[in-house]
Order: structure tokens, then sequence, then C-alpha cells
């Protein structure tokens, strides 16, 4: 395996770039929506083969083991090239948490199954009555011979249909004193009886989440992760994963790209007023990728992320729900037509980015929850 | 290395964290507004001993020779002090023009003279607002056998007020020149134009000065490059400047957000004023990293595009961040925060002054959009 960091930045560039470009199929470039897993297996094998599916993990697991500057440079060229969101989250969330919170076992069964595209992951967090309130699950797991036997529903969880496994927070000590002790973390295939699935379309149209139902679903003991009643600590540790991969620019860039095509193909930047703010825009976005970057250091230098992370996702999610604003302005008329439309020769979905924006000021605590935690945790102020 | 096997960053870091502590002389500040001198002898010596003014002169001058970095952490800890000297405009941005000029006796006196804090050099570069680079230059150098009479007026010369003569910007025969001007020169006069914050800035007016030969310190091609970066190094360092009062600044709001009761409840325990606290707090960490990320590439010696728009992106976040937190927090205050002895209000005149030095955060985006607008993307 080649050592990637070795590479000059613009050798790294090159060669990400060439890959992604020639590679990754055409029918699916700058897809409105996220791949479903029929779509996105061959590319997904094709990465996996080549070494390049875990970007972000360590090379001893199967990761390239990328620096900063580098995993930043791949992500940039992911966007670049238009390639496709897959069902990632046994890559960004449940590698990253094994490797930190797992034991030998479980790393070594199931990391290499993420690698080889076996075990496709989805999060079971949310219920329908513990949103922005997650603390208050009511999904119960109760030990039973070599098992836990798992009752409750989660819902909004995306990709579930394509998944073969769930990682679920569940209720172990209802007598606990605090909501946010008690609570376990679960490793579960999606195969085991007692799961069905209630597909939910979004506002777009597609149906990419979905309502899990547990009616005595078995789970090994050994597919505990970590000690029992401390699922919090290790969700809260994910939570710090998922608001620095949220927090990414990578998403808002290819809003970018888009609404600087579009402003080059109507002729906007000969209006100064338009120009003034895609420049605020364009700042908004370059100064999140130094915040990006701060954190991405933190992180490879083994750092835990403290609750301060939020802000990354505040700021990046405000910038891309803004950007995918100004690009159905500078769209005038065609701002109202769904699906592609031909605007100065170039194809542009208008409003695929307002969808896709949506979701990440609501989702993995909204907006407004990340406020109140920055305002508690970070700047100390009284409740 | 010194004899306690620290290097000079390392000294520098510990004698701003010192400074800091050691606090703001708030009320001297204050009384800048009823007139007394903006700029404290005893102070700009001390920042000399410190080996502060030296930061980025060449050790061959007498200086530590150090980069914007370190020059950055000074600047943020006299910004959170509310400092009036005028230490970007003399160790940034008049230090790095000369280290850019040509080598000469006259140059060498400058620079060792800064460091030592026995010389102070400022830089008249400017003539019309929001032209960054200088390059509506109307005054003239005439040359004559020996030297050149120099004829035009200059604005905005930060440290105006103290400085002993002046780094000024001419043309002779459509090439520009950088000479030096002793203040006493005859044919040179300075009037000061107060600021908000109590400083001033200096306006010359500049009537057939006569300047030997030896006064010219820099011409064409070299004087460009050396005025260039040295504006965008000084934009920069004033950016770090904003950091260390926005910091200060959103500290006493939150201070006082847990203090001041209302309605039974300290007033920081209101979400709407707690969301509001968080989002500036979010621009100050976007400033804090934008800042240091272009410091290090300022430090890097990039070629002159990406230096410009880097710096352009430091002085744009952090102006705006800076403008943002101060009036905040003149609005967290209540109406205490809008008298004149409640030290918000010199935060936040500061704020107002050193953003509208060297290109305000308008300016810096327009030049942003210029230098780069396709580019940005690489940045991100």
């Amino acid at each position: 395996m080649s050592d990637w960091n070795a590479l000059s930045d613009e050798d790294f560039r090159k060669e990400v770039r060439a890959f992604f470009e020639n590679e990754f199929p055409e029918e699916y470039k700058f897809l409105p929506r996220r791949m479903r897993w029929h779509e996105c297996r061959d590319w997904y094998l094709k990465l996996s083969k080549k070494g390049w599916i875990a970007p972000n993990w360590p090379r001893e697991h199967g990761g390239m083991g990328l620096t900063p500057a580098k995993l930043l440079i791949y992500y940039e060229e992911t966007e670049r090239a238009g390639v496709g969101r897959m069902p990632d989250q046994g890559l960004t969330m449940v590698g990253p948490t094994l490797i930190r919170f797992g034991n030998d076992a479980q790393r070594a069964y199931f990391l290499p199954k993420i690698i080889a595209g076996e075990a496709i992951w989805c999060q079971g967090y949310s219920e329908p009555n513990a949103g922005s309130d997650l603390a208050s699950l009511r999904t119960e797991a109760v030990p039973d011979g070599d098992d836990y036997v798992i009752n409750g529903s989660k819902i909004w969880t995306s990709m579930a249909h394509d998944a073969t496994h769930i990682y679920v927070l569940a209720r172990t000590d209802k007598a606990a004193k605090k909501k946010q002790e008690g609570i376990s973390f679960f490793l579960v295939d999606m195969k085991t009886p007692g799961i069905t699935l209630r597909t939910i379309r979004n506002i777009a149209g597609h149906e990419e989440f979905c309502q899990v139902f547990f009616d005595n679903v078995r789970t090994p003991k050994h597919n505990l992760v970590g000690e029992l009643h401390k699922g919090w600590t290790i969700a809260k540790g994910l939570l710090g994963f998922e608001r620095l991969n949220i927090g990414s620019p990578r998403r808002p860039l290819q809003a970018m790209e888009k609404l600087e095509t579009l402003a080059q193909a109507r002729g906007l930047m000969a209006d100064p007023a338009f120009v003034e703010r895609l420049t605020q825009l364009q700042l908004d976005l370059a100064d999140l990728g130094s915040l990006y970057r701060r954190y991405v250091d933190k992180v490879r230098r083994g750092e835990a992320l403290g609750p301060d992370v939020s802000m990354l996702k505040v700021w990046s999610m405000d910038t891309y729900q803004r950007l995918s604003e100004l690009l159905i302005e500078a769209a005038g008329e065609y701002g109202a037509v769904e699906g592609e439309v031909a605007i100065g020769g170039e194809n542009v979905d208008v409003l695929s980015p307002f969808y896709n924006s949506r979701p990440g000021t609501i989702y993995g605590g909204s907006n407004e929850i990340q406020r109140n935690i920055l305002a508690k945790y970070v700047l100390n102020l009284p409740s | 290395m010194n004899e306690h096997g620290m290097d000079h960053g390392a000294l520098l870091a510990q004698s701003v964290g010192d400074f800091v502590q050691h606090g703001a002389d708030l009320p001297r500040v204050r009384a800048l507004a009823q007139g007394r001198a903006e700029f404290d002898a005893a102070q700009w010596r001390q920042l000399a001993e410190l080996g502060w003014l030296g930061v980025l002169v060449p050790e061959s001058c007498g200086g530590l020779g150090l980069g914007l970095a370190e020059a950055a952490i000074v600047a943020e800890g006299l910004g959170r002090a509310l400092t009036p000297e005028p230490y970007t405009a003399v160790a940034v941005l008049a230090a790095r023009t000369l280290e850019g000029a040509a080598a000469s006796p006259l140059r060498e006196e400058l620079l060792a003279g800064l460091a030592a804090g026995s010389r102070l050099p400022v830089l008249a570069w400017q003539e019309q607002p929001d032209d960054f680079g200088g390059l509506q230059l109307a005054t003239t150098a005439m040359p004559f056998e020996g030297g050149f009479r120099v004829s035009g007026e200059k604005s905005f010369v930060v440290g105006a007020a103290a400085a002993d003569g002046y780094v000024v910007s001419a043309l002779a025969g459509g090439e520009l020149q950088l000479l030096w001007i002793p203040r006493d020169a005859g044919g040179c006069s300075t009037a000061a134009q107060p600021l908000a914050d109590g400083r001033s800035y200096g306006r010359l007016a500049l009537r057939d000065v006569v300047v030997p030969r030896e006064h010219l310190l820099a011409s064409g091609a070299a004087a460009r490059a050396a005025l260039d970066r040295a504006l965008d190094h000084a934009a920069t360092v004033t950016a770090a400047e904003l950091c260390g009062v926005m910091k200060r600044a959103h500290e006493m709001s939150l201070d006082y957000m847990k203090t001041r009761v209302q309605f039974g409840k300290p007033i920081g325990s209101f979400q709407a004023l707690q969301h509001r606290a968080v989002d500036l707090h979010i621009q100050q960490e976007l400033a804090d990293a934008v800042l240091r990320e272009v410091v290090a590439e300022l430090d890097a010696g990039p070629d002159p595009a990406a230096r410009a728009r880097a710096a352009s992106r430091a002085k744009s976040r952090c102006a705006e961040a800076a403008l943002a937190i101060t009036r905040a927090a003149i609005q967290f205050h209540g109406a205490i925060g809008f008298t004149e002895d409640c030290d918000v209000g010199l935060y936040a005149k500061r704020a107002m002054t050193l953003s509208a030095w060297l290109g305000n955060g308008r300016a810096h985006r327009a030049r942003y959009a210029r230098l780069s607008a396709p580019a940005a993307r690489e940045a991100a």
C-alpha cells in the first residue's frame, strides 16, 4: 500500500482527481440525492479494492491514514467530481467508534466487513418522542441469557432500507437518576427477527429514511459496545465525529460550484450587488475551511473533540443553507423549476441544494440545540 | 536561544502573556478623548526593551528576525490591552517596507533605530480612501541634481503623532519611489485628524520638500514589491490586533451576562441572549482560525497573488467580527453600555478605527473578489 502522505499535496490531488473523474460512473455524477446501495455498490467495492474506501481511518485498520491536509483534498476532489454520497455510516461513524470504544473482537469482526462493503450501517438514535431531547429515548434493552432483547422504535433512520446493520441507543437502566445514565450502545443485525421498516419520503420526494420497529429483537451480549449503561458517553463521542463530518466544507462546496457556474452562465458577475453577496459566501466557505482544519488537526493528534465542535456544525450548515438560497435567487424564474434546467448552456439542478441543506440544521442535534450546548458548556452561561 | 534555552518566539509569547495579564490601562485610553497624548514615550521604550518593536527587524539590524506569527502574538496582546501606541504602523508596516528597501546606511540606521525605539519611522503611502496599494498616487518627486523635490498630500497616516519621519511614496518619471522625509524637513507639515478612539490620523502636506539622493529607499518594481508586501503583512497583523480587541470585549459581555440580574435571573440565562452570544463566539473563533492560517501562509512566503488574497480574507473576517462583537457588547450591557464610563465603548471605538484602517471588511471582500473569485474554492 502506498504512503499517500509522502506525496506532495499537488501530486496527491492529481492522483485523486484523475481517479474520481475517470472511474466514478458518469450517470451518477452530481446526483441530487443520496445514492442507494444498488447504485453505489460497484463504486464502493472499487474504492475498497484500491484501499481508498476509508480515507479517515488509520492504516492498521484498512484506512488510508491521511493527514488532515490530504483528507481535505480527498473530500474536495470527491465534491469536484460529483461523487455521490453512499450509505456511509459504517465508514464515518461505526468504524471510528469501534476503533475508539470497541474491543478487539468487535474491531476484528466488524471493521473488515465495513471495508469490504459486507456490512452497511444505519443509525438508531432518534425516536418519535426523542428528537432534540435524545436522552429521553424509550427503546429498551433487557438482558435474557446470552442476549439483550430490544423493544421500541427508531425514526429518521437514513438509508435503513439499504442497511445490513444498525447501531442502537437503548435504555438498560430505567431506575437511573439522570436520563443520560442507563443508556447503552448496541450493534444489531438488520436480519434479526422482529425488525420491521416503514419508509418515509422526504420533502424532495425521495425515500431517504425510515422508521425502524423493534419487536423482541435479540442481539448477542458481545454486541454491546463499551460498558453497560455508558452508551451516552459513546454517543457523545460519536456526535463529536458526526459534527466534524457535518461540519466539513465539502457539501457546501458542491453548492458553491453550482452557484459559480450559474452566475457565469447568467452573466451575474457583472452585477456588483450579486458579486458582493457571492464573495461574502465564498469567504464564509473559505473561513469554514480554516475552522474545519483546526478540528481535523485535533482529531489527527488524537485529542477528543469537546463541545466547542458544535460551532463547526452551526456555521457549516448555516453557510450551506445561505448558499442554496442565493442559488435559487440567482436562477431568477428558474428558481421555481423542479429538476435540472438548461440555463445559458449549463444544466443546473437549482433546487436540490436547497432540499439537501435543510436537514443539516435539524439532524445530529438541531442548530438551536448546538447553540444551547455552546452557551452552557463553552461560554459557561447560567441556565 | 538565550541562556535559559528558550528561543525568541517562546520568550516573546511569555512576555506578551505577562503584559496581557497585567491588564489594560483603560483610564489612560479613556483620557485620549480629553486630549491626553496617544503616544507615551515610556511605554514605547518598554515595548522596545521587550524586543517587540524589533520582532520583524533582521537580526543584522538589531531585531529578532522573527515572522508574522510572532508579530501577531504581540499585536493581539496589545489589542486586548487597547494600547494606543502605533505598534503595527511602525513595527510591521514601516519595518517591512524598510526591510524590502535596497541596502543603504539610511535603511540600516532606520531599522536599527526602529527596533531600539530611538527612531520612529511611519509610512505615508495613501492619498485616497479605499485605495489599498496606493495606486491613486498624485505626489511627485521631481529629480534634480543631488536629489528630489517632493510635493503632494498624504492621508490616513497612523502613528504620525509621534513619528520622527515618513517613508513617502511618490512618482518620478511615472515610476514609484519610496523616499525618507524627516518630520522637520522644510515644506513638510503634519496635521492631526482625530479618530473615534482618541488616536489620530496624520495628514501630511508636502510642498517642494527637498530630499537628498541618499534618502531614496527604493524605486520602481522593487518599491512596489516592498510596499505591497508590507501592506498585506500590516493588514494581517491589524487583523490580529482586532482579534485581541474582540476577545476581550466578548469576555466582558459574558461576564456581565453572568452577573447582571433582571426578572430575578442572570440575563445570561435567557436563550435569546445566549444564542446571540454563541453566534458572536462563532465569529470570533472563525476569525481566530482564519488569522492563524493566514499568518502561517504569509510566513511561508507565498506568491504575491496568494498573499494578497490571504491577507484580505483575514482582514475582512476579523474586522467584521470585531465590529459585530463590540457593537453587541454595547447592547448586552444595556444603558450602561452607552455611557462614557463603560469600558465596552472603548473596545467598540478601537474596533472601528482598526477596521477602517488599511481597508475595511467591504474593501477587502471586493479585493478578494477581484483577485480570486474562482479560486475561493481552493481555500476552503
